[in-house]
C-alpha cells in the first residue's frame, strides 16, 4: 500500500503570524496610548487622559475634565483644544496616511515585484507638490488653504497617476518600462517644481517645508475624508493579495490560474496612486514608509500577499505614529517636518536592502 | 480664578532698568557716533585722495571712494538710509531677487518702489543665486550691502570685479544710528545723518520713557508669516523682539531656542497672548492668518486683540522701524499711552 506523506501544517505558521499581529497590534496601541502626551506643548498625563474621557464619553465623564488637577479653568480650555482639536486628528491622520502609503508600497512592490518599489518612485507624489506649490505660489485663496492645498495636490498627484496610467496601457506597457517612465516622470515634474519655484520665490519656504511632509493640516474633518477613502481603496487592494501572489510565479502561471496579470497591474496601480495621493494631498511628502513596512512585514510573516498587503497597512500606520512622537520627543516644543523623521529610519534600512540584494546576487558566483 | 481673571502683570523691574540702561546707550552710542565717528568706527582718512578706510558691521576693514557717484544697494534696509540721507540720485542698483524673474516685487513694496523711484533697470541678482554680471553692468564704485548676500560672494565683488563692499548688517536697535553715521561719513553728509540720528534717537528715548510709566506689560505674539504648521515669529536677540520690548510688549517668543521659529497652535494656545500683531503686505493680509490652525480659538482673536502692520516695520533694521514702527506697535498695545 502505497501512503503519502503529510503534507506540511500550516497550523504553526498560521499561528506565528497571530502571535506577530497580535505583538503588532499591541505595539500600535502603546504607541496610541502615548501619543497624546507628546507633541509641542506637554500637557500633563492625567489631564490628557481626564479630557479624552470627558470627550469621548461626550461629557458624561469628567464634567470638569481638569477637575482634581492644579490646572486652571482657562489653561484647561486651551489644553481640550490642544488634545482634542490638535493632538487626536493629528495621530489619527499619521495612522491613516502610515496605513495608505505601507499598503500602497506593499501592492506596488508586488506589481513591480522589485522590492525596492515604493508609491514615490513613479513621480505620484511629485504631481502632488506640484499641485501643493500652485497654493503656495500663487497664493491662491491661501485663506482657504485647509480645503485647496489638499485638493489641488490630490489632483496632482491623480493626474500624474493617470498619466503613468497611460502609459502602461500603450505600446511601451512592460514592467521595466514602466518602472523607468515613472522615475523620468518623476525628474520632469521635479523640474518643473523647480521652475515654478524659481519665478515665484514667494512661498517657496512653505513648499520646501511642505516637501519634507507634516501633519499640521490634521483636523476632524480631514481625517474623516482621509479615513473613508483610505478604507475603501485599503479594502480594495487587500482584495488583491491572491493575484499578487500568482503574479509572483510569473504572467502565464497566473494566466494559468484565470489571472489577467496585465489588467490586474493596471487596477493596483490605480489603487495605489489614488491612496498615495490621498496621503500626499494632507501631509506632503512622506518617504520610506511605503518602502519600509511591507519588507518588515514579508520579514515575519513572509511573502504571502494576502497579509503583506493589510500587514504593510499596519505597520506604516505605527511606523509614521512613531515618527511623529520621536520628532516630539528629540526636539520637544519644535516643529520640525516629520519626513525628516522617517528618512533617518528609511535610509538606513534602504541601504541595508541594496547590502542584501547585492549579497544575494552575488551567491552562487565563483 | 481664571486666567481671564487675572491682573496683569506688572512691568518687571529687570525690564525697566535694561530699558533706561537701553536709552542711555541709545543716546550715548548716537552722540559718540556723531560727534566722534572716526574713533567710533575707525573710520579714517587714507594715503590715497578721496578715499576712506571704514569698519563696517560685520568687522572687516574696506577702503571705500569718498562720496561715491554710483553706488548699488543690496538691501531695502540699506535703500532707507540712502533715502532719507537725500543720496538716492547716487544709487544706480539694488538687490532683486532675480530681475527676469521675481524682480523688484520680492524685495520691496509697492509703496516702496514708487517712493524711491525704483525701476527693474536697477535690479543685482541676488536670488536664486548671485549674478555678478548685472552689478558689473551698473558700474557702481561702491556696494552698500546686507548679509542679503554671503560673504563669499562679497569676497567675489571685491577681489573679482574690484569693488568695495561695505556690509551693513546692524545687530541692534541702536546700531541702525551707527550705520545711519556710517553712511553720513562716506557720502559726506554728516549733519543730515545727525539730524536723522537726532530724530531716531528721540524716537527711542519716548518709548522707553513711555515704558518707564506703564503699568504694566501685555503679552503679544508678533507674527510675520503662517502655514498649516503654526506662525512664524521673532525669537531672542532680534529685530523683532527688540521692537516688541520697547513698545512695551512681552514677546511670547522670548524663550525660543531659535532665532526665528514658527509657534505651533498648542503653544500659541497654552501661551495665550494679549495681543496678537500680524505683518502685512507681500502677499499676506489678515484673511491669511485667519487661515491658520486654529486663529479662531486664539483668546486675542476672540476679544479683537489684532493689528496688522506693514511687514516692512517689523523685519527690517532700518529707520522706518524705529520712526514708524516703534510708534505704530506702542499705539496698538498701549492706546492710552502719550
Amino acid at each position: 500500500m502505497v501512503t503519502s506523506s503529510a503534507p506540511p501544517r500550516p497550523a504553526p505558521r498560521v499561528s506565528r503570524s497571530v502571535v506577530i499581529g497580535l505583538s503588532i497590534g499591541a505595539i500600535a496601541v502603546l504607541v496610541f496610548v502615548l501619543s497624546p502626551l507628546l507633541g509641542s506643548v506637554s500637557v500633563p498625563p492625567r489631564d490628557v487622559f481626564q479630557i479624552l474621557l470627558h470627550q469621548l464619553s461626550g461629557g458624561a465623564l469628567f464634567a470638569q475634565p481638569c477637575a482634581g488637577t492644579p490646572v486652571s479653568p482657562r489653561l484647561c480650555g486651551a489644553y481640550e483644544v490642544i488634545v482634542w482639536q490638535l493632538y487626536l486628528p493629528e495621530i489619527l491622520l499619521a495612522l491613516i496616511v502610515g496605513a495608505a502609503l505601507g499598503i500602497s508600497g506593499g501592492a506596488l512592490q508586488g506589481v513591480f515585484r522589485n522590492p525596492l518599489a515604493d508609491p514615490f518612485l513613479l513621480g505620484i507624489s511629485s504631481g502632488g507638490t506640484i499641485g501643493a506649490a500652485i497654493i503656495y505660489v500663487y497664493q491662491f485663496e491661501v485663506a482657504r488653504a485647509d480645503l485647496f492645498l489638499p485638493l489641488f495636490a490630490f489632483l496632482g498627484s491623480v493626474t500624474t497617476g493617470l498619466v503613468i496610467l497611460g502609459i502602461a496601457r500603450g505600446r511601451f506597457s512592460s514592467v521595466e518600462t514602466l518602472l523607468l517612465a515613472g522615475v523620468a516622470l518623476a525628474n520632469l515634474l521635479s523640474a518643473i517644481l523647480s521652475l515654478v519655484l524659481l519665478y515665484n520665490p514667494v512661498g517657496s519656504e512653505q513648499v520646501t517645508f511642505w516637501l519634507l511632509g507634516g501633519l499640521g493640516l490634521a483636523s476632524w474633518t480631514i481625517d474623516g475624508i482621509a479615513f473613508g477613502a483610505i478604507v475603501v481603496l485599503a479594502t480594495l487592494l487587500s482584495l488583491h493579495g491572491r493575484e499578487l501572489n500568482l503574479i509572483q510565479l510569473g504572467n502565464d502561471i497566473a494566466q494559468s490560474a484565470g489571472v489577467d496579470a496585465r489588467r490586474v497591474r493596471l487596477r493596483l496601480i490605480l489603487l495605489a496612486s489614488m491612496a498615495t495621493a490621498i496621503a500626499v494631498a494632507f501631509t506632503g511628502i512622506i518617504g520610506f514608509v511605503g518602502l519600509v513596512s511591507p519588507h518588515i512585514v514579508r520579514r515575519l510573516v513572509g511573502s504571502d500577499y494576502r497579509i503583506v498587503l493589510p500587514g504593510a497597512a499596519v505597520v506604516g500606520a505605527i511606523f509614521l505614529l512613531g515618527a511623529r512622537d520621536v520628532s516630539y520627543l528629540v526636539f520637544p516644543g519644535s516643529l520640525l517636518p516629520i519626513g525628516i523623521f522617517t528618512a533617518f529610519a528609511g535610509v538606513p534600512f534602504f541601504l541595508y536592502l541594496l547590502y542584501r540584494q547585492r549579497q544575494s546576487s552575488t551567491m552562487g558566483l565563483p | 480664578m481664571s486666567l481671564n481673571d487675572r491682573d496683569p502683570p506688572p512691568a518687571p523691574a529687570r525690564r525697566t532698568v535694561s530699558l533706561a540702561v537701553f536709552a542711555v546707550v541709545v543716546l550715548v552710542v548716537a552722540g559718540a557716533a556723531i560727534a566722534a565717528t572716526a574713533g567710533y568706527y575707525a573710520l579714517r582718512p587714507t594715503s590715497t585722495p578721496g578715499t576712506l578706510t571704514v569698519t563696517d558691521d560685520l568687522g572687516r576693514t574696506v577702503t571705500v571712494p569718498y562720496d561715491p557717484a554710483r553706488v548699488a544697494v543690496l538691501s531695502p534696509s540699506i535703500m532707507d538710509v540712502m533715502f532719507r540721507l537725500g543720496l538716492r540720485s547716487h544709487v544706480v542698483g539694488v538687490d532683486c531677487y532675480a530681475a527676469a524673474l521675481g524682480g523688484l516685487s520680492d524685495d520691496y513694496s509697492p509703496d516702496q518702489v514708487a517712493l524711491w523711484n525704483l525701476s527693474p533697470s536697477m535690479c543685482v541678482q541676488v536670488g536664486p543665486t548671485f549674478a555678478p554680471e548685472t552689478l558689473v553692468n551698473l558700474t557702481p564704485a561702491l556696494v552698500l550691502a546686507s548679509t542679503i548676500v554671503s560673504v563669499a560672494e562679497v569676497e567675489e565683488i571685491t577681489n573679482t570685479l574690484g569693488i568695495p563692499v561695505v556690509m551693513l548688517q546692524p545687530p541692534t536697535l541702536s546700531g541702525i544710528l551707527v550705520d545711519v553715521s556710517l553712511v553720513g561719513e562716506i557720502f559726506g553728509v554728516g549733519s543730515k545723518a545727525e539730524t536723522l540720528n537726532g530724530q531716531l534717537s528721540l524716537e527711542l528715548y519716548n518709548a522707553t520713557e513711555i515704558d518707564q510709566s506703564l503699568p504694566s506689560f501685555p503679552t503679544v505674539l508678533v507674527t510675520y508669516s503662517v502655514d498649516a504648521n503654526g506662525y512664524w515669529t521673532f525669537g531672542p536677540g532680534t529685530f523683532g523682539e527688540s521692537l516688541i520690548e520697547i513698545a512695551g510688549g512681552s514677546s511670547i517668543s522670548a524663550n525660543a531656542t531659535t532665532p526665528y521659529p514658527e509657534l505651533s497652535p498648542a503653544q500659541v494656545l497654552v501661551s495665550d497672548p494679549d495681543w496678537i500683531v500680524y505683518g502685512v503686505g507681500f502677499g499676506l493680509n489678515e484673511s491669511t492668518y485667519a487661515g491658520g490652525p486654529l486663529w479662531s480659538q486664539f483668546t486675542a482673536v476672540k476679544m479683537g486683540n489684532l493689528s496688522g502692520m506693514d511687514s516692512n516695520w517689523l523685519t527690517e533694521p532700518d529707520p522706518t522701524m524705529v520712526l514708524e514702527g516703534i510708534p505704530a506697535l506702542l499705539a496698538v498695545l498701549h492706546p492710552s499711552a502719550p
